[in-house]
Order: structure tokens, then C-alpha cells, then sequence
């Protein structure tokens, strides 16, 4: 077959051009002797109408529909979330390691939930909660200014660096205030005139060898005015010599 | 813009990061691959999988798209190509339809593929009545060698001209052509039969 020649085309010749005359793009003489071929072969004449019923059959088939959560379960296996195909295949094949964390969490969290879930300890949660919930508020602290909070990079770091310099700015001023006040401090020590120096009430105090306390140390607060003194050292004490013998035995 | 630009644009900000340009190109591109799929596998939950598997590993692989090599559609297709000449492979279900008539080569008693066909399944009048005819033809389509039904699904059904398809299949556009003309004289062959026993 492949090397008959009818009406000047050979069938290899023909098979070449069957594509294009299917697409209609063979014109002129070329498309006269391919037509004249494919009436007078036994084969090619058979094969152009089968390709072309062939070609017709395929263009009837209409487009198919995707599924309405393909979309979805792409974005969610390339994006990263989990598709719900993958999911499937985890639960008929194994159980994932998530599941076998929460079963062992679940062997130790259980007694203490259970305990915590009781009418008391749910009580005292309870009003945990609403003094924290009262603090905040009169702290001037929202909901909604926390779910406000900038929480990127850049205004953390922004946010760092403001409170840096506020607290600098605080110590500055705070030590600038101090040492004014230390010069104020001297200049009022040079300006006033000079009182008594201490030492002379210290030598005063040496020379009374009476041995009595200050009269001001004897004021006893819990002691009425009226109250009868039981025993009172006289100002001016008569001296007792006491000779004690030792008594040898 | 042109569409290609387009293309190229969206997958130069998907490569950059940009997960609504991604979206884009899945929305854009799922319908098409999808139906390549169906039509190669021929069961929905299979095509289903496999486009899910095309575009992760076009999402993988994105950084290697080379504009200058070719379109965006061939490269996808390449891709999806090789995943259902893979899949293909796994599922071991080759065919060989070089004949119609002719019997496998190892069961010399058995029946032409085109009998094996219509002796599937229920009687031919109620296949007629609860069949349409597109999923008659998808039918058919499927009895195809791999080689031939990717052909004719690449030029009939993604109107791809031949130069896409020759790159797409490494092989050369004569050899495209003599594929497409014989995978749809194959398919019109087997039809004329499953009618023609039909009626």
C-alpha cells in the first residue's frame, strides 16, 4: 500500500496530507489529487472517511464538568491547608500523629478536666475570670484595642524603640531634677547661717557624770500625770559604801 | 495584554509569592486539565486526583518554567502528560488497538477487541437507551492505545495544533499526524461496530 501510486499520489503521500484535507487546509490541485486518490484506493478511500467520522465523533463530546471542590482542594494541597482527599487517605490508611498526641494528652488531661469541670472550681474560674475582666477594664484595657494591636515585625520593632526612648527620656529628666536639687540643696547650706555645732551638746553631756538619763528619756507615755511615782532615784544620791566580807570556808 | 502575557505575568508573581496569582492560574487552568484527565482515564475520581497531582507539581516545579522554551499551556500539558503516561503505568492497563480485529496476542482463542467491547456490560438496546452517545464515545475512547488517545485528545478535544502536541509528546509532528489520523480511524471503526451490532 504504502508505495502504489494512483492519480499521481502515493498512499504514504496521501497519509501525509490526510491530516491537513481533514482540516480543510488543502486547496487548489493538491486537494483534486488527494480527492482522486481517496476515490480510487481500496485503502486510503476507507481510511479518509473513517478518520473523518472518527474526527466528527470526538468533536461531539462536550466538555466535562470539574467537580465543584477541585478548585478548593488544589489551593488547599499546594497552599498548604490539608485536602480533604489526603484527609480521606489518612483515615483509611492510618491514624494521624496528631490524633495519636491528643489520645495521650487526653490519658493525663482527663482527671484534671474532670476536676476542674466540678460546680466549685467552676465557681472560682468564674470569678477569676470577672475580677480579671473588671481589672481590665478599669485599666482602660479593650477587646477590641487587643485585636487592634499591630502585631508585624516592622511595628513590634517600631513599638520597641518608642518605649526605649520614653524610658530614657524618663531618666534623664528624673536625674536632671535630682541634681538641681542637690545644688539647691547646697546653695541653701551656704546661704543659711551656722548653727551651734553638735559637738558642744555631746560635751555637755560628758561632763554630767550624775548617770541619770536625760530628763527627757524618763517620760514614760503610758504614764498618767497623777500617777504616784513608786520609785524615783533622788537628784542628788547619798553614796552607800557596802564592804562585803567573803567568808572563807 | 495579550493572554500569554498575562500568563507569564501571573506566573512571575506566583514564583515571587503571590497566592492570588496561584489561585488565578488554577481557576484558569483546572477545566482544561481536568478534562484531559477524564478523557485519558476515563473515571472522574481518577482525573480528579490527577489534576490535583498536575497542579502540585506544576506548583513545585514553577521556578522552572522557562518562557522562552514555550507556552505556558504546553509546558502544563507536558506535565500533565507525563503524569498520565505515569499513572498509565501503575494502573497497567495497556490495550493494544493497532487492529480492532485483531486478538491478543497471547489468547489466540480470543474474541476481537471490538466483540470484547459490546459483550460488556448490559445488552446493546438498553446500553443504547441508558447511554448517551458522548459517554458511548468516551467509552470508546478509552479502547484506544495510550499513544493514540493522547494524540487525538491533544488535537480533537484541546485544539492544540501540531507543533504544541509534538513537543508535548517528544515525538515528531509526521509521527503526531499519523497517530491522530489512526486513533480516529480506530475510534470510528470501533463505534461503527458497537452500532452496527446495535441496530
Amino acid at each position: 500500500m504504502p508505495g502504489e501510486t494512483k492519480n499521481g499520489m502515493q498512499c504514504i503521500e496521501f497519509d501525509t496530507l490526510l491530516s491537513d484535507a481533514l482540516d480543510q487546509a488543502l486547496t487548489g490541485a493538491r486537494l483534486e489529487q488527494f480527492q482522486a486518490h481517496a476515490r480510487v484506493c481500496p485503502t486510503c478511500g476507507p481510511l479518509f472517511a473513517e478518520a473523518q467520522a472518527g474526527k466528527n465523533w470526538l468533536k461531539s463530546l462536550t466538555e466535562a464538568e470539574p467537580p465543584a471542590n477541585l478548585v478548593h482542594n488544589i489551593l488547599s494541597d499546594t497552599v498548604g491547608i490539608q485536602s480533604g482527599r489526603l484527609r480521606e487517605t489518612e483515615v483509611a490508611g492510618r491514624v494521624p500523629w496528631t490524633e495519636r498526641v491528643r489520645e495521650w494528652a487526653d490519658t493525663f488531661m482527663a482527671p484534671v478536666v474532670g476536676v476542674v469541670r466540678q460546680p466549685r472550681f467552676a465557681m472560682s474560674f468564674g470569678m477569676a475570670f470577672f475580677s480579671l475582666s473588671i481589672a481590665l477594664s478599669v485599666g482602660g484595657v479593650k477587646v477590641s484595642d487587643l485585636k487592634q494591636v499591630d502585631l508585624r515585625p516592622s511595628a513590634l520593632r517600631r513599638e520597641y524603640y518608642t518605649t526605649t526612648g520614653k524610658v530614657q527620656k524618663y531618666y534623664e529628666n528624673i536625674r536632671l531634677v535630682y541634681e538641681f536639687e542637690s545644688r539647691v540643696r547646697e546653695f541653701k547650706k551656704v546661704a543659711t547661717p551656722a548653727e551651734p555645732a553638735p559637738e558642744e551638746k555631746d560635751k555637755t553631756r560628758r561632763n554630767d557624770t550624775s548617770g541619770q538619763p536625760e530628763q527627757r528619756q524618763e517620760r514614760n507615755y503610758s504614764q498618767d500625770v497623777n500617777q504616784p511615782q513608786l520609785a524615783s532615784a533622788p537628784d542628788d544620791p547619798t553614796v552607800v559604801t557596802v564592804t562585803t566580807y567573803r567568808r572563807d570556808v | 495584554m495579550e493572554d500569554a502575557q498575562v500568563v507569564n505575568l501571573l506566573v512571575r508573581r506566583c514564583i515571587a509569592g503571590d497566592a492570588a496569582a496561584w489561585e488565578e492560574i488554577v481557576r484558569r487552568y483546572n477545566r482544561r486539565i481536568y478534562n484531559i484527565c477524564y478523557r485519558f482515564a476515563g473515571s472522574g475520581d481518577d482525573a480528579e486526583d490527577l489534576t490535583q497531582e498536575v497542579f502540585i507539581k506544576m506548583y513545585r516545579t514553577l521556578n522552572s518554567y522557562d518562557v522562552g522554551r514555550g507556552a505556558f499551556m504546553t509546558w502544563v500539558t507536558t506535565i500533565t502528560r507525563n503524569l498520565l503516561v505515569d499513572h498509565f503505568r501503575k494502573s497497567k492497563q495497556d490495550r493494544v488497538t493497532d487492529s480492532l480485529d485483531s486478538v491478543a496476542s497471547e489468547h489466540e482463542d480470543a474474541m476481537p477487541l471490538s466483540d470484547q467491547i459490546e459483550d460488556k456490560g448490559p445488552a446493546p438496546d438498553a446500553r443504547v437507551r441508558s447511554l448517551e452517545t458522548g459517554q458511548t464515545v468516551h467509552l470508546a475512547l478509552q479502547k484506544l492505545s495510550p499513544e493514540l488517545r493522547e494524540a487525538v485528545i491533544l488535537r480533537d478535544l484541546q485544539d492544540m495544533d501540531y507543533r504544541e502536541i509534538a513537543t508535548v509528546l517528544k515525538v515528531p509532528e509526521g509521527t503526531v499526524k499519523s497517530r491522530i489520523n489512526r486513533g480516529r480511524a480506530e475510534l470510528a471503526r470501533l463505534l461503527q461496530r458497537t452500532y452496527r451490532q446495535v441496530m
